[in-house]
Order: structure tokens, then sequence, then C-alpha cells
């Protein structure tokens, strides 16, 4: 399966993030995944500007031709999409938010309705499961990654996937590694 | 009258031309009429360093902190700028903390969770958390008639009247702010419909048009064609 893990981490220094992320890909790899990481901190991702560019001028593809393009074929590609990230101030990282942000043209601008709700419509036909993996670290707590959870929740529904996982940094790797090719899976 | 020091910060990646800012204006003429003060607004996406932002906050007694929901949560700029509060967490000098998410959508439901957020935002600042302002359907604000949004714009500047007065903002005001929470269940069908229509689209196909890009609206440059 194709496993694309979405590197959030603001910090280039060697730390408890960094460690697990490589030994989690190496066990997916031991496994036969084609697994790839990106690392938005070293990326070129200029922010959003809500011009909708990506929506009515070049359908599909940011106006701005920078790095977040090659993040939206990852993603878009891929079977399942990690978003791995320490929690900061309570979420996820503003290098992760702000590669989250330009997801948009992975998307339509009309409407659907999903679970009887206002939806944007889906533009690909298939997408990818989706996961996180946090880093509670100093300042986070099981609150941050609850609410972080339903952020993310909400998020999947527009982007026409299912939330799979919720994994902390420090859960078994076996255990993270199964609820990932679970995930691939099905 | 208010000796309180109110600072607004828009969070709106357009600036000064997005929707939020209109709202957070309405919400200031309100505050004015009361108080006698009316803030400036600072806009986010005039850029790093965030210097100017953290420092309003750092000598305010109330922040009023305004942005659009992108991909469900704060935009990655409003991200930004929470993560240089870092430092102030703990600090027993924090303002009180009241928020204003707009959103596209036509329901407040999408914009609940991020709410949680933000309560929780205050409570790690040690701010005391004031309230959130709901507004879905914002999408769209800036170019709509003054007549189609004055009951929006008034309204807001109820709320800013009733805060400056009371330092509350009145349930009741948002609570019609925040209207519709979600469609009934039975009106499905009849969304489904509408939205297809060329109607529901029309802001979109037109835009569409005018760049001559409507044959490649469904445009999938990132999968091989099949």
């Amino acid at each position: 399966m194709r496993i694309t893990i979405l590197n959030g981490n603001p910090r280039a220094a060697e730390g408890v993030f960094r460690a697990y992320l490589a030994q989690l890909q190496r066990a997916l790899e031991a496994r036969g995944h084609a697994v790839s990481v990106l690392i938005l901190r070293e990326m070129e991702i200029t922010p959003c500007v809500g011009c909708f560019g990506c929506w009515v001028r070049t359908p599909g593809e940011c106006v701005v031709p920078d790095a977040s393009t090659e993040v939206c074929r990852a993603v878009i590609r891929s079977d399942l999409t990690v978003f791995a990230s320490p929690l900061v101030m309570g979420y996820v990282s503003a290098v992760m938010k702000r590669a989250m942000d330009k997801l948009l043209p992975l998307i339509l601008p009309y409407f659907a309705v999903i679970r009887h709700e206002t939806h944007h419509r889906r533009r690909y036909e298939r997408y990818p499961a989706l996961g996180v993996l946090l880093e509670a670290g100093v300042g986070g707590d099981q609150v941050d990654v609850q609410i972080t959870r339903r952020l993310f929740e909400r998020f999947a529904i527009n982007f026409h996937a299912s939330l799979r996982f919720v994994a902390q940094v420090g859960d078994p790797l076996e255990e993270v590694v199964d609820v990932v090719e679970t995930a691939c899976r099905d | 009258m208010s000796s309180k020091q109110l600072a607004a910060i828009n969070g709106s990646p357009r600036g000064e031309r997005g929707n939020t800012p209109l709202m957070l204006g309405a919400f200031l003429e309100g505050y004015e009429e009361v108080s006698g003060d009316r803030p400036e607004i600072l806009h986010l996406a005039h850029g790093e360093p965030l210097a100017d932002p953290v420092t309003a906050f750092a000598g305010a007694d109330a922040v009023l902190l305004g942005f659009p929901l992108y991909t469900d949560a704060m935009p990655g700029i409003v991200k930004a700028f929470i993560e240089a509060l870092e430092p102030r967490c703990g600090e027993d000098t924090n303002p009180e903390l009241l928020f204003l998410v707009q959103s596209g959508f036509p329901e407040a439901v999408h914009s609940r969770a991020v709410e949680a957020y933000l309560a929780r935002l205050a409570w790690r600042l040690g701010s005391r958390y004031v309230g959130t302002i709901i507004k879905p359907s914002g999408e769209g604000t800036r170019l709509r008639s003054p007549e189609r949004n004055a009951q929006l714009f008034a309204r807001l500047r109820e709320l800013g009247r009733v805060y400056a007065g009371s330092g509350a903002l009145d349930p009741k005001v948002l609570g019609l702010l925040a209207s519709p929470e979600r469609f009934p269940p039975w009106l499905s069908p009849v969304l489904r419909l509408f939205f297809r229509s060329k109607t529901a689209n029309f802001y979109w196909d037109k835009q569409l048009r005018e760049h001559g890009a409507f044959e490649r609206r469904l445009a999938r440059p990132y999968v091989p064609r099949a």
C-alpha cells in the first residue's frame, strides 16, 4: 500500500518525535508498504490566501506553483495519509495547518449533503484513509488529543475520508503498525 | 466610559479585504457606542513578524480574534499567531478572550469543534473565556448589498454594545447569529436537489466562466488519466 506521512514537526532537532517516526517508517517498509515522508518545514509552502483560484481559475491546482502541489499529489495518490505532528498549543503545528489549508484544490467548491450536513463535493473518485500521529509532549494532554481528534473528524468528512486512527508517539510501535495496516486494507 | 482596553485581531488570510474584518467592524461599532473607544483592527495577513499582534495581545485587557474556518479549523496564519503566544501561557495578566468564527457553510455545526479548541486555548493561556461568535454563510458578506447585510451587522453591533456594558456575549444574539445550527434531516433530499441546481452553483460557475475555466471545473490534475 502507498502511505504518505506528512511530517509537521516544526523543529529539525533530534528528538522523540523524529526517532519514533523513523522507526514507524522502517517498520511499515519492512512489511512491504511504499512510504513517502514529506517534511513540511523544509518545503516552500506559501500560506493559502483564500483566493479560490484553485476552484475558479486553475481548477484542482493552486495558482501559486509552490511545494503544496507535491503535497496534494502525494496525498491523493496514497491509500493512507498520516498527519504527524507534535501538539503545539493544543493542536497540530502551524507548519502542518498551513499545508492542510493548501489541500483545498483536492475538493470541489460545490456543496453536497453528507450525514445531513453541507459539505464540499468530491473532485476525485477515491481519497485516502486518514490517520493522525501526535506527540503530546510537555504541554499537551488527553483533552488536547480529543479536541484534535474532533477537528480531524470534521476535516475528514470534507475530504471524503474516514479518520481511521489517532495514535500517539510512545504507543507501542507494533500496535501502531497494526492500526496503520488495518486502515490501509479496508 | 469603559477603561477596558480591547484589541481586535483579524485572522482572515485575505486581510482587510476579507469578510471577517467587516464583521469585527460591526461588533466594534456597537462596542464604541457604549464604551466610547474604537479599537483599531490588526490584520494577521500583513505577515510576519508577529511582534505587533503579540504586543497588542500582551497590552490588552480583552482580545477579540476573528477568523474564517479553513479546513474545519483556524487558518495556518492564525495557528502561527497562537503559537507565538506560547511564552505567555501561565502569565496572570493575560487578557480575556472573545472569538469570531465565520464560515462558508450554511450551518453553524461546522464551527463547533474549533469553538471547543478556542475555549481550551483560553484556559491554556489563563485567560477568561468570554465566548465565541459563530456565523455560518459568512463567505460572500463582502459582496452582499448593505440591505442584505443589515440584520447581520445589527446583531453584531448589539453584541458589541452588550459586551461593552456587561463584559458578556448575549447568548440570545449568539444563537440568532449561529442559526441554523444544522438542517433537519428531512430537508436533506431537498437540499441535495438544490445543490445540483444552477442557482446554487451560480456563485462558482460565474467565476469559472469569467476565467475561462468552466470546462475544466472538474479537473483531476493529480491522478493519471484512466
